[in-house]
């Protein structure tokens, strides 16, 4: 029995479930008080111990179902009686010419279903009363198990990255050409995708961001909060309340290339900036193709799929023009540049790819002395930034940072390592310093990121180096 | 020893319908001793599983309600300030006598530290409700209801209680349960539990219950509704959810307007009936207007 569980939750973690060991030993535990009567209540069984959140419901019974099935699995060269010799053969004891399993299964199309040499005709017997589907089915003499090599899949499971609290989720931003016709708004399971990024990064964010306020935000002594804090020492004041000072939240100024090359990445961008607007940040939102609109206030007042369509229609920038970045920066300056406030951080996102247009960097020039910080973002890997109508050298040359991203996740993480920079701007000289190194003590861990940082990660005077783009 | 069906019958018997997930859970919970976590939409009887339970097993409800900044001094428990200032006060003379009698400063000092346990004992203990419940002598019922209103802190503040059924007090030393209550955390989902938490707990999920369970709870909380009605509006209330209104219509809801319906006398279901107890299933103003566009339409 423990083995038959030791199975189904590898199998649980292969797809993605964490489930715990001391959860797995619950499993046991409830089976052996409940019994193994029936297909239903070993399923309710395990789905009690074994699951702990309501999206992984649909999941597990997929895999329930798969894992105690007949032939589910799509194998068509798949030998039964076979099978059944090497059952008869394992209950016989004669386990010795299974064993030369393969570790590493994942390429080779071997045989999917191998018994276990450990597995005794005990668990066997036990098994066959899940196997049960359909009482008409057959006649159910077969038995049929879907193991294949345990220590093979253990490594396939789920495992918690650096940064994460829970297992990381990816969504693939470049589809691939043929959906982008469905991809027009986002599907419930992307938005809720999304949502689940972004709170699993405020989360990680938050925590960061109390402490900071914790540390430095205080104040002159607040006088009430201190005579109700030491009203049980008899007024003796043992501990002090102090005011907090206000704080403004960090403005961003986002730059979204919308043109039908980038619009995935784009999308999810407005979409995370959207979420995370008022809750921490202030951020003015621009979209661009050749024209350039503000949209801040349409993100904020508007369902986000009705704004997606009104954007894809073609109603806010004309979509049927060729992007010209150089033209995008110039009516930037004329009409936005001049009453930016706050020393924004800057955010581009784009391929830029400006169809052979005037490049206009300089004026990129002008918009980092007005902003604290300058960082692009482009799907586009590294080596193909030279290429044809790419200006990605040029205009990569006046950014603090050039970031690939191509997943929404990368996306998020991007963000974050943003906005940790953002407060640690206006943090304290000492708490500045404390995460400076605690950035540094990361990123010596965490260097798979294919990135290109100009200057000094602390932010040191960002002035620009004409030099500095032969390195490129 | 109870078994599964046991734990239905009993619940039935207490005027809670429960189905086999339910059960099951229960059952785990009572013979495991591990607390169980229900998720699920507002009004399904999350808290009412705990009320019958306790009801039904007589079990001594003690309940904490979760709040956005709750901390251990409401939860587990808190040193009466006040009393022990007063016993100081009062026994001062006592405490002059007592200390007279030392020759220097010194000895005094250690006269009186000697002493200091009588200070934090369980005299001056408040029991919160997870202490409390952990010194029952009877044992008790603890709900933990709507955790995910709680900040994370709190959250793992309770791992120590949850896991091992104990209270650590740094002046007393671990305190462990008597008897280890059956714990039932409740949780709209508004915010995600921790993982460690979840881990933890057996995980149930309530869901809206299907048509027959719906109607055998209208039947048993009021049986002189009449089993046709009891079973239209159940009918109407499931496509009611189904409209994707702001706050759909609950269990709670459903019960609501059965109550009504039966201080109403109705017998059958009709749109001006539904126009007219409309604020009972509906709780915005853009939802009352869609309810009764679908009564005219179902029911006409």
């Amino acid at each position: 029995m423990e083995r038959i569980v030791a199975h189904f939750v590898a199998a649980l973690r292969e797809s993605g479930i964490r489930v715990s060991p001391g959860e797995s030993l619950d499993a046991v535990q409830a089976l052996a008080l409940c019994g193994v009567e029936g297909r239903r209540s070993s399923r309710q069984l395990l789905r009690l111990t074994l699951v702990k959140n309501v999206n992984d419901i649909p999941l597990f019974n997929e895999v329930f179902n798969r894992f105690f099935s007949r032939f589910t699995f799509d194998n068509p060269d798949l030998d039964v009686p076979g099978l059944m010799d090497a059952a008869i053969i394992g209950m016989e004891g004669e386990f010795n010419y299974l064993n030369e399993r393969k570790h590493d299964d994942d390429d080779e199309p071997g045989p999917l279903i191998k018994l276990d040499s450990e597995i005794n005709p005990e668990d066997l017997a036990e098994l066959k009363s899940l196997t049960e589907i359909d009482p008409d089915d057959t006649d159910g003499n077969e038995i049929v198990v879907q193991m294949k090599g345990y220590r093979g899949k253990a490594r396939k499971a789920p495992r918690p990255t650096r940064r994460y609290t829970q297992n990381p989720l990816t969504i693939e931003l470049n589809k691939s050409g043929s959906g982008a016709d469905s991809g027009i708004t986002f599907t419930p399971e992307e938005q809720a995708a999304m949502q689940d990024v972004v709170s699993r990064m405020m989360l990680r964010l938050r925590k960061d961001m109390k402490r900071m306020k914790n540390d430095q935000n205080r104040g002159k002594l607040h006088v009430i909060k201190t005579i109700q804090k030491n009203y049980r020492h008899d007024m003796i004041p043992f501990q002090v309340a102090l005011r907090r000072k206000r704080r403004q939240k960090p403005r961003l100024v986002v730059l979204c290339d919308v043109s039908y090359s980038v619009s995935h990445a784009s999308r999810f961008m407005l979409l995370l900036l959207h979420t995370l607007h008022n809750q921490m940040l202030d951020v003015r939102s621009f979209i661009f193709n050749r024209e350039l609109a503000e949209i801040t206030e349409m993100l904020a007042n508007m369902p986000v799929n009705d704004l997606m369509v009104t954007i894809d229609k073609g109603d806010i920038v004309d979509l049927d023009e060729n992007s010209s970045f150089g033209q995008v920066f110039l009516e930037f300056k004329k009409r936005y540049l001049e009453n930016l406030r706050g020393r924004p951080a800057f955010i581009i996102l784009g391929d830029a790819r400006n169809n052979y247009d005037e490049a206009n960097d300089w004026v990129l020039d002008e918009i980092r002395e007005k902003a604290r910080y300058m960082l692009w973002l482009t799907p586009e890997e590294r080596d193909t930034w030279s290429r044809g109508d790419c200006l990605m050298e040029i205009y990569g040359s006046y950014c603090d940072k050039v970031e690939v991203v191509k997943t929404v996740e990368d996306l998020s993480l991007v963000v974050e390592d943003l906005l940790r920079d953002i407060y640690a701007d206006t943090a304290h000289p000492i708490d500045k310093k404390r995460l400076r190194e605690v950035k540094s003590a990361a990123s010596e861990t965490y260097d798979s990121r294919d990135y290109y940082t100009r200057g000094t990660s602390g932010g040191s005077e960002p002035a620009f180096d004409p030099a500095g783009r032969s390195h490129w | 020893m109870i078994t599964e069906q046991g734990v239905k019958d009993f619940l039935q018997a207490g005027g809670y319908i429960a189905d086999e997930a339910i059960a099951t859970a229960v059952f785990l919970a009572l013979r495991m001793e591990k607390p169980i976590l229900i998720e699920g939409p507002p009004g399904v009887g999350k808290t009412g599983l705990a009320k019958a339970l306790s009801n039904a097993l007589d079990f001594p409800l003690v309940r904490l309600q979760c709040y956005e900044g709750i901390d251990e001094g409401k939860a587990l428990y808190d040193w009466e300030y006040g009393k022990q200032l007063l016993y100081t006060q009062l026994l001062r003379t006592q405490l002059d006598n007592y200390l007279s009698v030392s020759a220097d400063l010194r000895e005094a000092v250690e006269r009186l530290s000697a002493e200091e346990s009588l200070f934090f004992s369980k005299n001056f203990l408040v029991q919160r409700p997870i202490l409390r419940s952990f010194m029952s002598e009877k044992r008790s019922l603890l709900l933990i209801d709507e955790i995910d209103r709680s900040d994370d802190e709190f959250e793992a503040l309770l791992l120590e209680s949850l896991s091992d059924f104990q209270v650590s007090i740094p002046e007393l030393g671990v305190i462990e349960a008597k008897r280890k209550p059956l714990t039932i955390l409740t949780s709209n989902g508004t915010r995600m539990i921790s993982d460690a938490l979840r881990r933890r707990c057996l995980y149930l999920y309530i869901g809206y219950p299907e048509l027959e369970r719906e109607v055998a709870i209208v039947r048993a909380k009021f049986p002189d509704l009449c089993e046709d009605l009891a079973r239209q509006m159940v009918e109407f209330l499931r496509q009611a959810r189904e409209l994707n209104l702001r706050k759909p219509p609950s269990v709670s809801e459903t019960l609501d307007w059965a109550q009504v319906l039966s201080i109403l006398k109705a017998k059958q279901l009709t749109p001006e009936m539904v126009a007219n107890t409309v604020g009972v299933i509906a709780k915005h103003q853009t939802d009352l207007q869609k309810v009764t566009d679908l009564a005219s339409q179902v029911l006409a």
